[in-house]
């Protein structure tokens, strides 16, 4: 046993002692760090102001593109203002206000399917003063802002940076000078207008005071309201249709990935078009308003939970997604380390130090030294991501990034963590077990990749398979692939959050551990058989033969 | 365990048979305690896998042996040191970390071993290398470290296959030296080569494998009487004369030497001295007289010859 720990220890510290190790751990704490703050810092730096032209010869819509730009920015204003002031919050209100575990149980549920990077802050922000307009509009009050520092001001630690309000990302431009001066806007065809502007639109001709080029012109024609397309008008073929939609507002711009602009304005304009047909058909736009933003409640309910509080939160949204991580760290995790354990098994071989290995110790010994050290460099990598991970979450964990503070809770309670440390050290028991024999019989890491491609095959399933199973986790892909060994691990991972039936949960774990110690047995038995062997790998009778023979010699 | 023997090894009748192959067939042997045992034999011969049967690496089929005692070497691990035929390193190590980690397999503390690592690498010139990583070691100096990771635990019985394979001759030297410290000091000492001049130097005994079974067993005086004695005589008219003299068994006339040239085969109990010394009393009048004493290299060809050619075919 003693040799064992050496052979173990030895094995550790190659390993863990690598700089690719090192890198391999930091990577993913500093890709979670790098996918959440990228995004925010282009946001607020590189992102570049849009400034537009905008033509109404209709006269009827400039002032209520103005007004949408405004509520926009203001928008923006009262997020960061929102979190500006729970940041420079006094340390003993903010614990107090601090989501306790039972407000995030209270917190409305969203809907995680599209992804995990949904800045629950901002999509909450949006509903609020959606469904709020007296906030925003105190806010676009002209003394709004200071109206709500003093109003905050008690709270706040004392003297707190200054506020800075963020940048106009959408800006309407001035005409550049003398570019439409020799037309006469109000009567120029569309066409004029489009070609006086398209030097400036091809970023040939810069705007004025602006280092930014013109990110796009809008063209509202005079006879805009004949353009009105209503829903008891005569459906057009789809040519007539294009040609109709020209007629229309157009808007030219070299960029088609970014449409926030140009959804701003179709919005405004829509909205303008909608309240003059109320106004038309004598309806009250501000009652129509009103019965717009009137709504049924309307709560989500898990009939698996504690009496009293089976509402759906948003830790439970997250609780049931988790695992969908979890498994991908688990297939990594797992990956990783056999991969290591079969590299060193194919050097020791090709090198012959093995002998040397096999004239101090039992191959039973050398296994179990390799596997426990192997092991050890698997337990450090997941404790290194773990304690990465809860630091950059807490690190991140505020008012901006919502959600990661709502996950350190479900980490730390959901009880996902035994069972992910109970799936890793059984996965890769099986699969430590299937390297080992394939690296026992190779003689080379060539060779052990031929191998590898058939094992990447079926080692991809539970990848594949991980969106369905989490979606439908007790569907029956998710429990036929929950009594195959080798996909146990990551499939009960997986279906853990979805309390499957304990049938599964045991008989599954039962049959997962007769599975890893036979694999082990049985890559023990190769492993003594192939560590000496030299020359091509055996041919799949072959090794069944000689496995045969070697058991009657011992 | 009976460590009474007088025996660092005893191989009764072990076989090794792998399927249909034969690798190693029927030897006895026995390797008396501090002796330098040399196993010569021509490639594919059995040596390693005689080797891999004493140390426990693979099982006989048949047979039983002793090793310091024991009835396997797996027992006795801790006073036994091996160095393999290929020789590797674990590359991304120090040169002293590879000596404690073998050392420290072998039953030796980590301090104790560590202190014995950059003992031994002092001793044998690799000092300045001590703690250089294995890859930027050259060649001989990763093979001299290997040879101190084996014997870093001062084993009292030493098993080295090919050690001087892919040596130069100043670290063929060096190694020579090692087998001799280590018998002084007291340790056994079992190593195979193909270089007849290393064995005829240093071994007591040797044991000759051919085709997987023992051809010779026995010192090196005992290997060399095995080849009768030729003297090569001339200045000889008539060969009749020659061949009634005591102590000849035979003589031919050498073919292109010119007239009076013979090679006289003596009996096993003469002396070409003796020879001599009848030559004159008989008044031949001899214009040459030529005896060499064979090599180990002699009796090797002399014994395996066609054995050799063969392995080298194969």
């Amino acid at each position: 046993m003693n040799n064992s720990l050496h052979i173990a220890a030895r094995e550790y510290s190659e390993n863990a002692r690598t700089k690719g190790f090192w890198v391999n751990l930091l990577m993913f704490p500093a890709i979670l760090f790098l996918s959440i703050k990228v995004p925010q810092l282009l946001e607020e730096k590189a992102k570049p102001s849009r400034h537009f032209v905008l033509v109404d010869q209709s006269g009827a819509f400039s002032d209520v593109i103005d007004v949408a730009l405004e509520r926009d920015y203001q928008l923006s204003v009262v997020k960061k203002l929102m979190e500006w002031q729970s940041k420079y919050t006094k340390p003993e209100l903010l614990a107090e206000s601090a989501p306790s575990a039972e407000d995030l149980e209270n917190m409305p549920a969203m809907d995680f399917s599209g992804g995990m990077t949904t800045n629950i802050s901002g999509a909450m922000m949006d509903q609020l003063l959606d469904d709020n307009d007296e906030l925003l509009s105190l806010l676009m009050h002209p003394d709004g802002q200071e109206m709500f520092m003093q109003a905050v001001s008690g709270r706040l630690i004392e003297n707190p940076p200054a506020f800075e309000p963020p940048r106009r990302f959408l800006v309407r431009a001035p005409f550049p000078e003398g570019a439409l001066d020799h037309l006469d806007l109000l009567t120029a065809s569309r066409e004029d207008i489009v070609a006086a502007m398209k030097p400036y639109l091809l970023d040939e001709k810069s705007i004025v005071n602006s280092e930014d080029p013109l990110f796009a012109l809008v063209v509202i024609p005079p006879d805009a309201f004949e353009q009105v397309k209503r829903p008891m008008d005569i459906p057009l073929g789809p040519v007539a249709a294009a040609e109709a939609a020209k007629a229309g507002v157009q808007f030219w711009s070299t960029n088609l990935t970014d449409t926030d602009l140009s959804k701003l304005v179709e919005r405004a304009i829509d909205k303008e078009v909608q309240r003059l047909e109320y106004v038309d058909k004598d309806l009250d736009p501000e009652v129509i308003s009103i019965v717009q933003r009137t709504n049924m409640q309307f709560a989500t309910f898990d009939p698996k939970k504690k009496e009293g509080q089976e509402i759906v939160s948003m830790a439970d949204t997250l609780r049931k997604w988790a695992p969908i991580g979890f498994v991908y760290l688990l297939w990594v995790a797992i990956f990783t380390v056999v991969n290591m354990l079969l590299n060193n098994t194919v050097e020791e071989k090709s090198n012959r130090i093995i002998e040397v290995l096999l004239s101090s110790a039992t191959p039973w010994e050398i296994m179990c030294g390799k596997l426990i050290g192997i092991a050890g460099v698997g337990l450090t990598m997941m404790v290194g991501w773990f304690v990465s991970l809860l630091g950059v979450l807490t690190y991140m964990a505020g008012p901006e990034v919502e959600w990661a503070g709502v996950l350190i809770d479900v980490i730390k309670s959901s009880g996902l963590l035994p069972l992910f440390a109970l799936y890793f050290f059984s996965g890769y028991m099986i699969y430590a077990g299937i390297f080992l024999a394939i690296g026992s019989l190779c003689n080379t890491v060539k060779e052990a990749q031929n191998f590898m491609g058939t094992a990447t095959i079926i080692l991809m399933v539970p990848l594949f398979t991980m969106v369905f199973i989490a979606q439908d986790p007790h569907g029956s892909l998710a429990t036929f692939l929950t009594w195959v060994p080798l996909y146990t691990p990551f499939v009960m991972m997986n279906r853990a959050a979805a309390d499957p039936p304990m049938f599964d949960l045991v008989g599954s774990g039962i049959l997962m551990f007769v599975m890893a110690i036979f694999m082990l047995w049985f890559s023990s038995r190769i492993f003594r058989m192939g560590v000496l062997r030299t020359g091509q790998p055996p041919k799949f009778m072959e090794l069944i033969r000689s496995l045969k023979t070697s058991q009657k010699e011992q | 365990m009976n460590d009474t023997t007088p025996y660092a090894v005893e191989l009764h009748g072990i076989t090794k048979r792998y399927g249909d192959f034969t690798a190693v067939k029927s030897i006895d042997l026995v390797v008396p305690k501090g002796s330098i045992y040399g196993f010569l034999g021509p490639n594919g011969a059995g040596k390693t896998t005689t080797i891999r049967m004493i140390l426990d690496i693979v099982k006989p089929t048949e047979g039983s042996l002793a090793v310091l005692g024991a009835p396997t070497a797996m027992d006795v691990r801790e006073r036994i040191g091996y160095l393999p035929e290929e020789k590797g390193l674990y590359k991304k190590m120090k040169a002293w970390g590879v000596i404690a980690y073998f050392a420290k397999l072998k039953g030796m503390n980590g301090k104790a071993a560590k202190a014995r690592a950059y003992e031994l690498l002092e001793r044998y010139g690799l000092g300045e290398f001590a703690d250089k990583k294995v890859e930027t070691l050259s060649k001989g100096m990763g093979q001299k470290v290997q040879v101190l990771a084996s014997i870093a635990h001062s084993p009292e019985f030493v098993i080295l296959d090919e050690p001087f394979s892919g040596l130069d001759p100043s670290n063929q030297q060096v190694m020579e030296d090692v087998i001799k410290d280590m018998n002084d000091a007291g340790s056994t000492i079992v190593f195979s080569t193909h270089v007849m001049s290393h064995a005829e130097r240093i071994c007591d005994r040797i044991l000759l494998i051919a085709s997987a079974e023992k051809v010779f067993d026995g010192t090196i005086d005992e290997a060399k009487a095995v080849i009768p004695k030729i003297v090569h005589v001339e200045g000889v008219d008539d060969g009749n004369k020659l061949s009634t003299l005591p102590g000849v068994d035979s003589v031919r006339h050498s073919d292109g030497d010119g007239i009076g040239c013979f090679e006289v085969t003596m009996k096993d109990s003469a002396n070409p001295q003796d020879l001599m010394r009848n030559c004159f009393q008989s008044g031949l009048e001899l214009t040459a007289f030529q005896y060499h004493e064979p090599t180990l290299h002699d009796v090797f060809l002399h014994l395996v010859g066609d054995d050799a050619k063969v392995a080298s075919v194969r």
